[in-house]
């Protein structure tokens, strides 16, 4: 299979630009051109300020600012023989077949023989595309759909024509799996392809059912959202998000290339609100607002919501349904509910899903690809046969029949049938032929989630598990809430240790599949226990905390980390313990302790502390290594991808990183056997810290920056328990302090900051707004 | 014989010695509660108690309210007692200025309401529904409503009933069936049927402003579809004064065990004309405001019982002459020695005691809190208050009306045979007593409402205010050779404390039986402990007072600290292990075995 060493985008817009960001995260050369602009000093403006805007861009589309130098700008009159020697050449360029044409005649004429061509369209058919082009580019062409923003959505649509070359489609399906982290889902060459389409659909039939049946914007978001498994954005949030002007574009287009036959037509209709929306300029977030707008007049800030009906803004109304209320999270009591809450959840779905049913095998060739594109592209908690499936198929086709609605062929096949079954420990989706298969996994994939289906744990408890993951190699889960740590986490830990020395295993992951590898300590456990005055009980915890750490740390055996998404305080702690981590490339790592008024208090800042002075890179003499840890902790640093996390050594430099969250698991448990042979437990680390000394200037710094506003009063006071663990408390350089020292300093300091109410303050308003409290 | 001399000397030591009463006097709004004026509020509220209304108590329980055609009169000398309770402006010592109260503190006022308790606790049920009317109207009625019906009510011209059971739900208020429908004058028509209506009507005033809970036609259902809404038995015409009665009715009164003097009413509204009070749907929340009051002042209620039990049994076993001490003659010139030699009688004295002081200065507490949270200048210090309002309310209700029957039983019990006797009066306070468990939220109900609202509210902030001064306490007073008797078994009770509220947040979390189960004990062994540490804090006060003028009753305080230390706080453990065994020999009980 070729590789991909250099590849290149043409268009520097939003998704171009993105697109070639996401190319340089994955530590590949990428060279970005758009036209010259007309009367502008610098030829390549538009790629260079696509690049600096995107630097600045927030969420970031550069896992890490060195990544934006693998962008080399150029412009398409001057640069074109920069492609010459790409791999993989992205057209994002405007939506016109004939502009998106004339540019691929003039890669023709300079592209390497070979490369690969692949256009980011998400509304011409490829077969217009290569349409009059020579059939050698046609083998090379293939279409490759990315989702906005590029790094953070995971699906990437791959649609092949009838003359692309196997090699080629094997070659992107790889690189964009492997190195980019996509889930590829193969489309076939329909228009919308699949996830557009689907959305379209729903998207359509959520603000026709809203109209009709009489829901105001704020209950028809809160309908299709939770109990739907939507994001809290709801479908009316979407609109706003994605442009209300964008929407007339979409449905003449879907309009015009659909056959007369298919149900969208069904619900496409014109919705007048839609015009005026956009005459008078709500075009969503992008515009003077949508459904929803921040009424900033007079000076106030008032989240309003439009009447759907008279087309006013009136302040947001908290939605009262009675079937919200009574079907709480089951969905078939939700679509039985009378009410009109009821009724909408019934009319959107009827709609939606059976639309799904009809895609296959129009748009895909399995139900896999559906619910997979539409997980991963519109960030839906369940595919559209996964919520066929909640409902029960026999129990949905009945209804649809009973309300004389159209049954697609995959739904009469399914006959009563689930669409998913575990069987023999393997999970099968339905085929169109009436029988069940194996989902298929890449190879290199392995999830948790199908270990689980096909065994049992070692061990569990309330807050975590035990599994075996073969080759002799355990994972040890995290299932709390938001995976955050508690006494039985911790008690697990412990086990863990125990099990894989005596059930004979050779090594250890730490990993989990939920959307954060662990938040921190459980905040609530630790605030309640300080409200009823539980010190000693409080103390006690945290000395467990710091032994299971140890436990780890020491085991006789390699333990990797392998996290994704948020690894904060206590989960940053457990990665700091681990012999090595591989991380997921969007892991955001982070000892934000200060943050909720207290310190590390799980070895975090004996290990940042160590790891600092080990850095060969440091200054000399003991004071630049305390500074360098009381900078990160004290303003709760936050690394914003797994190798940001390096910088700051949340991360060692030589950790892994994994682009595709599927392959986590799978490259976590093939590091943790590499170290097996000749594995030896690390040698624990000395100190000799500075000191008081060292204490009294980060206080001067913290002072200074009281004085400038930039820090809270209480900000002073947690900085200054900080500084005394991190300067090593009552000592100096002479005394060489052991890792125990280090974390008594630490359980001090922490139980003296619990014991101050606006640690406790902040502790409180983080639980209840999610939002770290300035006080 | 029942006897009552208000507690005075006991209430200036909680108001001046506890607490710093006197620091009220420097909130905003507080500038007249000096220390004389204090003591003169309360040595008047002695004399209409110990004068007027404690003599009317017996005989208003035997001649109870009498219902006729309608009209409920209440007993002989209950009329002239209110005009002598309103000429006092009694009616107004706790109201806003702005309506013509006296705006005086509710630490007072709380003083106040114990001795009406004591006294006579049907007649204080009158203007006490009126004072709760008049709270939930001043929190969330208009100003027009306010201007037109608080003056009246705080001159006690007018009296207030709250109707909120139906004679289908009481606890559960989101079933409730009477209707309101909006009139196109911005009035509402309330039609439906509220029972249990204590004071819905009687011969006392010339009006009633009764605020009905009622479901306007749009509602969601349950408790998120109820409104408030002001009703008067006569509507009340723009210029004040009264005009046509209004479609109100009482249909009868119910027949009870206790509180005779206190009219129980079946209320009819049929197509009554009421107005919204706050906004619609947010009824309970007005209701909560003015139930919260309530459930204090029934809590007082116990409190005042009890006192007025121990003291009727105080005076009988001082002379009640019945055998000899089973140590030896006491009293050789008497033919037997007093019943008091006995240590049975003085376990139930001592106990009652115990319980009324602890009980008194935990009022205090609480109620100081009331006005700290109206007045104090620093929102967090309002905020703090606040809590512990919160958190203390289903205590106080609960616990002091728990041991206000345990006491008014002792109180009969020292009596033997005559305390069954109703010539003495100690068999009433025991009915009397019984209401207060049940009304206003039961005492089941208080429990739930500690373990399910205010437990975990804030991940437990409001348990902060209570837990963080007893733990200060009891590690700055542990190491003091002179306060272990008292930091030490406080102490102990207070872990344990800490252990059943770990328990039932944790295993309530994973099953709500279980705090279900342990919700009574817990708030038993929460009100133990909070009584603990009032003894222990008296103890400390009267430790360094031991001579002087008042050595008798500062000696008095520590002794019956000491005797709670040592006999009734170890009750802790016994309640941290029934907590702690949780629900299962109770929820795996086969139903069809009951």
């Amino acid at each position: 299979m070729a590789e991909i060493r250099k590849a290149a985008v043409i268009g520097a817009g939003v998704m171009g630009a993105g697109i070639a960001a996401h190319i340089a995260n994955a530590g590949v050369p990428v060279v970005l051109l758009d036209i010259v602009p007309t009367g502008a000093p610098d030829r390549s403006a538009l790629a260079k300020g696509a690049i600096e805007k995107m630097l600045k861009a927030d969420p970031a589309p550069f896992m890490h600012q060195r990544a934006a130098r693998l962008i080399t700008p150029g412009n398409l009159e001057d640069d074109l023989h920069l492609l010459a020697d790409a791999d993989w050449i992205v057209e994002a360029v405007i939506e016109r077949p004939d502009v998106k044409q004339g540019l691929y005649r003039k890669l023709e004429e300079v592209r390497r023989p070979g490369s690969i061509v692949s256009s980011n369209t998400s509304t011409i058919p490829l077969a217009m595309l290569t349409h009059g082009l020579p059939e050698g580019f046609a083998r090379d062409f293939l279409v490759t759909h990315f989702f906005n923003p590029p790094r953070y959505m995971r699906l990437l649509e791959v649609v092949a024509g009838p003359s692309t070359r196997p090699e080629a489609v094997r070659t992107i399906r790889e690189f964009c799996d492997v190195r980019l982290g996509k889930g590829v889902v193969d489309c076939k060459d329909r228009p919308g392809f699949i996830a557009n389409r689907l959305g379209i659909v729903w998207m359509q039939s959520s603000v026709v059912g809203a109209i009709d049946l009489e829901l105001t914007v704020e209950e028809a978001d809160a309908v299709v959202g939770r109990p739907m498994g939507i994001p809290k954005t709801g479908v009316f949030g979407l609109f706003d998000l994605v442009g209300i002007d964008l929407m007339p574009h979409v449905h003449a287009s879907m309009a015009a290339a659909l056959p007369k036959t298919d149900a969208y037509h069904a619900i496409a209709r014109d919705i007048p609100l839609f015009h005026r929306m956009i005459e008078q300029g709500y075009t969503g977030r992008k515009g003077k607002g949508g459904f929803y707008r921040l009424n900033r007049a007079g000076g106030g800030r008032v989240k309003e919501g439009i009447d759907l009906s008279t087309g006013e803004y009136r302040p947001t109304m908290a939605p009262s349904l009675d079937s919200l209320d009574e079907a709480k999270s089951n969905l078939r009591a939700l679509v039985e509910h009378p009410d009109k809450g009821g009724r909408y959840a019934w009319w959107v779905l009827a709609r939606t899903l059976s639309y799904a049913a009809g895609l296959v095998p129009e748009a895909a060739d399995d139900i896999v690809a559906i619910d997979e594109a539409m997980r991963l592209g519109y960030n839906w908690r369940w595919g559209p046969f996964e919520l066929i499936d909640k409902l029960g198929s026999g129990w949905f086709v009945e209804r649809l029949r009973a309300d004389g609605l159209p049954v697609p062929k995959l739904l009469e096949v399914a006959d009563g049938r689930p669409f998913y079954r575990v069987e023999g420990g393997r999970p099968q989706y339905l085929s169109l032929e009436g029988d069940y298969r194996d989902v298929a996994r890449p190879p290199g994939v392995l999830l948790l989630s199908d270990v689980k289906l096909r065994s049992k744990p070692l061990a569990k408890n309330a807050s975590a598990a035990l599994w075996d993951i073969g080759d002799g190699v355990v994972c040890l889960e995290f299932t709390s809430k938001m995976n955050s740590l508690d006494t039985e986490t911790v008690a697990m830990i412990g086990r863990a240790v125990a099990t894989v020395r005596k059930g004979g295993f050779k090594a250890m992951v730490i990993h989990n599949e939920g959307a954060n590898f662990s938040v921190g300590a459980n905040l609530g456990l630790v605030l309640f226990a300080a409200n009823i005055a539980a010190w000693p009980e409080i103390e006690a915890i945290i000395k467990a905390g710091q032994d299971a750490m140890k436990a780890l740390k020491y085991a006789p055996f390699p333990v990797v980390g392998a996290p994704s998404g948020m690894a904060l305080g206590g989960g940053c702690e457990v990665l700091l313990h681990c012999d090595a981590v591989q991380a997921h490339a969007e892991t955001y790592a982070g000892l934000v302790e200060v943050g909720v008024g207290v310190v590390p208090g799980w070895g975090g800042c004996k290990e940042m502390l160590a790891r600092w002075f080990a850095n060969p890179k440091r200054p000399a003499g003991p004071v630049p290594p305390v500074a360098k840890v009381f900078e990160t902790i004290s303003v709760a640093t936050v690394a914003k991808s797994a190798a940001e996390a390096k910088d700051h050594l949340f991360l060692r430099p030589d950790d892994g990183i994994t682009m595709n969250r599927d392959r986590l698991l799978a490259d976590a448990k093939a590091r943790a056997l590499a170290m097996v042979p000749g594995y030896a437990t690390p040698e624990p680390p000395q100190f000799n810290l500075p000191g008081p000394t060292a204490k009294a200037a980060m206080s001067l710094a913290v002072d200074v920056f009281r004085q400038m506003g930039k820090a809270t009063e209480h900000d002073v006071v947690v900085a200054d328990a900080l500084a005394d663990v991190l300067s090593g408390g009552d000592t100096d350089v002479t005394v060489t302090l052991g890792e125990d020292d280090l974390l008594a300093l630490e359980r001090q300091a922490f139980m003296r900051l619990l014991r101050t109410p606006a640690t406790l303050d902040r502790m409180e308003h983080m639980l209840e707004t999610g939002k770290p409290l300035r006080n | 014989m029942a006897t009552y001399k208000a507690p005075l000397r006991d209430m200036r030591f909680v108001f001046n010695e506890l607490y710093d009463g006197s620091k009220l006097a420097e909130l905003s709004g507080y500038e007249e509660a000096t220390p004389d004026l204090v003591d003169a509020v309360l040595e008047e509220s002695s004399k209409l108690c110990e004068q007027v209304l404690f003599p009317i108590n017996r005989s208003g329980d035997e001649e109870g309210c009498r219902f006729e055609n309608g009209v409920v009169y209440t007993p002989k000398g209950f009329k002239e007692a209110y005009d002598t309770f309103v000429e006092g402006g009694w009616t107004a010592i706790n109201c806003d200025p702005a309506y013509g109260g006296q705006g005086l503190p509710k630490f007072l006022d709380a003083m106040v309401v114990e001795m009406i308790c004591s006294s006579n606790l049907s007649f204080g049920t009158y203007p006490g529904l009126t004072n709760g009317a008049y709270h939930a109207i001043t929190a969330y009625g208009s100003d027009e409503l306010k201007d037109k019906y608080l003056p009246n009510m705080v001159a006690g011209k007018w009296s207030g009933a709250m109707c909120l059971t139906e004679p289908h739900c009481g606890t559960d208020l989101g079933l409730l069936r009477t209707k309101a429908v909006p009139q196109d004058d911005g009035s509402h028509k309330i039609t439906g049927t509220k029972i249990f209506i204590t004071a819905g009507e009687h011969d006392l005033t010339e009006n009633i402003i009764h605020l009905v809970l009622a479901r306007l036609p749009d509602a969601p259902k349950g408790v998120k579809g109820i409104s408030l809404f002001l009703v008067p038995k006569f509507l009340v015409k723009d210029d004040g004064s009264l005009g046509p009665r209004n479609g109100v009715a009482c249909g009868a009164i119910e027949h009870k065990m206790g509180i005779k003097a206190s009219s129980t009413c079946v209320m009819n509204f049929d197509d009554a004309t009421g107005w919204l009070v706050g906004e619609p749907h947010k009824g309970m929340r007005a209701m909560f405001k003015m139930m919260n009051t309530e459930r204090l002042m029934v809590g007082i209620q116990g409190l005042g019982l009890a006192e007025v039990a121990y003291q009727g049994a105080v005076a009988y076993a001082r002379e009640r002459l019945q055998g000899r001490a089973l140590t030896g003659v006491k009293h050789p010139d008497k033919p037997a020695d007093p019943i008091i030699v006995h240590p049975d009688v003085r376990r139930m004295l001592l106990t009652m005691r115990a319980y009324t002081e602890g009980c008194r200065a935990l009022a205090g507490w609480v109620s100081m809190s009331l006005d700290l949270m109206g007045h104090h200048p620093d929102p967090r210090a309002r905020q703090e208050a606040d809590d512990l309002v919160a958190l203390l309310t289903p205590i106080v209700k609960a616990l002091f009306t728990d041991l206000g029957f345990e006491a008014t039983n002792l109180g009969m019990q020292v009596y033997g045979g005559h305390g069954y006797i109703r010539e003495q009066g100690m068999e009433q306070y025991v009915r009397d007593a019984r209401i207060t468990q049940v009304y206003e939220g039961t005492n089941g109900v208080q429990a739930l409402d500690l373990v399910g609202r205010k437990m975990p509210a804030h991940a437990g902030r409001y348990l902060r205010r209570f837990f963080h001064p007893v733990a200060a306490f009891i590690e700055e007073k542990q190491a003091d050779p002179v306060m272990q008797e008292f930091a030490l078994p406080l102490a102990k009770a207070f872990g344990r404390l800490q252990q059943a509220t770990g328990h039932i947040a944790r295993a309530g979390m994973a099953n709500p039986d279980e705090a279900g189960a342990g919700a009574s004990e817990y708030l038993r062994l929460f009100g133990l402990v909070a009584l603990g540490y009032m003894w222990a804090r008296m103890a400390e006060i009267a430790l360094a007072r031991q001579d002087g003028d008042e050595a008798a009753f500062y000696k008095a305080k520590l002794d019956t600290a000491r005797f709670y230390m040592q006999r009734i706080l170890p009750q802790a453990g016994g309640l941290y292990s029934a907590i702690s065994a949780g629900s299962r020999t109770m929820m795996a009980f086969d139903e069809a075995a009951f």
